[in-house]
């Protein structure tokens, strides 16, 4: 027992709204494989949305604010890392991050801000990492080797990066934005095959899917169809909001094309899961909108 | 040195298009721009490209190096040759190709000067004649949107423009935005409600390729940001997008979260959110649709509230919640951060040194590229622009 914890590392879990609400599939694999991976998920209860880019445009200070807030109350839980499942909530949260550590008058007075409202002053310096770079890495990627027992063999597996976890790389700097090999690494680590697409890098339209449907369904039909014609059998994404608009929005393509393309689209969590032998009832097949069946029963689960 | 480059010829008259390799010797502190002067004196006098002051001011060599947007005059190629690598060199995006290299510019001026890229009169004079003087920190507003070359890297990319041709863009908009934010300028309000048009500010979507192109750190997505903020700010919210953007506020100052179920009514409107209720059921059934009661509250939401309204007090509004993070950020550098060398970058498996946006290639080992060729350089419902050939300026335009 003791060796296992000292090998787990402890981070605080920021979740995100997307992960709370409407995919609460994404939550209960996180919750589930964290442990698999070496991962000690410490939950923060007095967390906000981070904005989700749209109070960065609205009310850039506000979002400014919030963000100080969520890393305060992580760094208040003496953790070195605030872990996300989320491209749109990595990008605001480091965003945020870089603003404060860079510019001590900035954070003077947002921290002054926060203390008179009852928030602990964010003064200790602490990193956000999204899930998928702890573990295409290090410790965490040694561990979803072994972890992945149970494997993804025989499956063709497009991944699909969206935009907010490489660009812009000055402040996600994990890989290079043009040529991303973290999900391919995952992919293989898990015995399955990774496709290799031009959109995988794209936008999937989901910032402007309510207010500029046409332009975003003009994004999102390139990675389904692009995934689709390369024969793989799924698409694999680290960002909630591209699984979103990905699943639940590929009717619409339909619609327009008269196409049904039926891609089965998963959350990085759920397809490590899968490998790592999670059951249903953690990695919730049944909330998606397009059926997972065919992965499924190709991997005869 | 020795340097190889892959080069996309095309012809517009004829819509033949060909990749040619082509081996060179160079000096080694030779740009990619020398390279394709070695080339055209030497090799083949019939390559057509665009140059001028060859020292990144003038913008006229915009292109794409594997895929992604470039100034020719501001790459060096001594590391990629060491890396061994040939890159593929290619016509930038999203502008229809003249010949080889050679984009045609005039839907990207049309969009320039629809946004009045000059100063309106209408400020304050001085009294007793004297000179109108700015505060620097007035003008540290638009220092980055200043440095705009308008030489199209950002476009090229622009994933929103790739699905609709009408929009604005990365470049105009934050052209816009350079003028919106000079204290000289007298027609800020007229200025944010023609940007707040239907192909204006809310149509982008938040891609940050032009974050990532602008070879000169505009970051013309942080722009259009800036312009978003504004916008709200002056009570400019009557798009959909201010509208979606807005309730996010609401929702975070309310209940701390994301109030999805309410999201769509807010942004479009009841009427035509009735009409999206046979898609809202097939996603409620799957429980994509979490209802609005009760409320999913933050635990000291109090306290989020309070903020949101010291945030007014100090009224640090508008674009000026993201000018106040720019020195920060200006530290950050592009590219890539962990330092692995490009020879590292290229052999790396499950990495494949080729170009994405375009259809250079065909990457080996993969059926992938296949969608890619189809893709071309297209709008979806449009023809490829390889086909604009004869309704374009011909060579005669090529340098």
């Amino acid at each position: 027992m003791t060796a296992t914890a000292t090998e787990t590392k402890r981070v605080a879990y920021y979740k995100g709204c997307l992960a709370s609400l409407s995919a609460k599939e994404l939550d209960s694999a996180t919750q589930a494989l964290a442990p698999k991976v070496g991962l000690e998920l410490v939950e923060l209860e007095s967390v906000t949305c981070c904005g989700a880019g749209d109070i960065h445009e609205a009310e850039p200070d506000y979002y400014l604010h919030l963000n100080a807030r969520i890393l305060a109350y992580a760094a208040a839980e003496g953790v070195d890392t605030l872990l996300t499942v989320c491209n749109v909530c990595t990008l605001n949260l480091r965003q945020a991050n870089f603003i404060l550590i860079g510019d001590s008058e900035v954070r003077a007075r947002i921290n002054e801000n926060l203390v008179s409202v009852g928030v602990p002053a964010y003064e200790r310096d602490i990193d956000v990492r999204h899930l998928l770079w702890e573990i295409a890495e290090g410790e965490g990627y040694e561990k979803l080797k072994t972890a992945a027992h149970r494997g993804l063999k025989g499956l063709k597996i497009a991944p699909f990066y969206g935009c907010q976890i490489l660009r812009p790389s000055k402040i996600n700097g994990f890989e290079d934005p043009d040529r991303p090999w973290s999900l391919e690494r995952i992919i293989e680590a898990c015995g399955g095959t990774p496709i290799d697409y031009p959109a995988k890098i794209k936008c999937c339209g989901f910032p402007i899917i309510q207010a500029r449907e046409e332009t975003a369904l003009g994004e999102l039909i390139q990675p389904i169809e692009q995934a689709m014609e390369a024969g793989a059998d799924c698409i694999v994404t680290p960002c909630p909001l591209c699984h979103l608009s990905l699943d639940a929005w590929q009717s619409k393509l339909k619609a327009a094309t008269g196409k049904d393309y039926g891609m089965p689209i998963l959350h990085l969590s759920q397809l490590v899961g899968v490998a790592a032998g999670l059951e249903e009832s953690e990695l919730k097949f049944k909330r998606h909108v397009v059926s997972v069946k065919p992965v499924i029963e190709k991997l005869q689960i | 040195m020795q340097v190889g480059l892959k080069v996309w010829r095309f012809n517009s008259r004829s819509g033949e298009r060909e990749l040619q390799e082509f081996e060179i010797s160079a000096p080694e502190e030779a740009t990619l721009l020398d390279c394709l002067d070695i080339v055209k004196d030497k090799h083949d006098g019939t390559l057509a490209y665009r140059k001028s002051c060859r020292m990144m001011i003038c913008g006229s060599c915009g292109m794409r190096m594997d895929g992604a947007a470039v100034l020719a005059c501001k790459v060096r190629m001594y590391e990629i040759a060491e890396a061994g690598h040939v890159p593929v060199i290619s016509a930038m995006g999203n502008l229809p190709i003249v010949k080889d290299l050679v984009v045609d510019m005039q839907p990207f001026w049309e969009k320039f000067k629809s946004v009045n890229p000059y100063l309106q009169p209408g400020y304050d004079e001085p009294p007793d004649g004297k000179e109108y003087r700015v505060k620097q920190e007035r003008m540290n507003v638009i220092h980055k949107e200043a440095l705009c070359i308008n030489c199209g890297c950002c476009v090229s990319e622009c994933n929103a423009m790739e699905s609709d041709p009408d929009f604005l863009g990365p470049q105009a908009l934050a052209k816009g935005m350079r003028f919106v934010g000079d204290p000289r300028d007298g027609a800020k309000l007229a200025r944010l409600e023609k940007l707040n048009g239907e192909h204006g500010i809310w149509e982008c979507t938040r891609c940050y390729f032009c974050n990532e192109r602008c070879p000169k750190g505009v970051d013309p997505r942080d722009a259009i940001a800036k312009l978003g903020a504004e916008s709200v700010m002056e009570g400019i919210d009557r798009d959909m997008g201010a509208k979606h953007a807005k309730w996010f506020v609401t929702s975070a100052k309310t209940t701390g979260w994301l109030r999805e179920t309410e999201l769509v009514p807010k942004t479009q409107g009841v009427v035509t959110a009735i009409k999206q209720t046979k898609f809202a059921l097939g996603l409620a059934m799957k429980g994509k649709v979490p209802p609005p009661f009760p409320p999913h509250v933050a635990k000291n939401v109090q306290e989020s509230r309070r903020l949101y309204d010291l945030v007014h007090e100090q009224g640090i509004a508008g674009y000026a919640g993201i000018v106040q993070g720019e020195h920060a950020l200006a530290k950050l550098s592009h590219g890539n951060v962990q330092g692995e060398s490009l020879e590292q970058i290229y052999d790396r498996p499950g990495s494949f040194s080729r170009p994405y946006l375009q259809d250079e290639e065909i990457p080996s080992g993969s059926e992938g590229g296949m969608g890619a060729l189809n893709q071309a350089d297209t709008t979806p419902g449009e023809e490829p622009t390889k086909m604009y050939g004869d309704n374009q300026p011909g060579e005669g335009a090529a340098k």
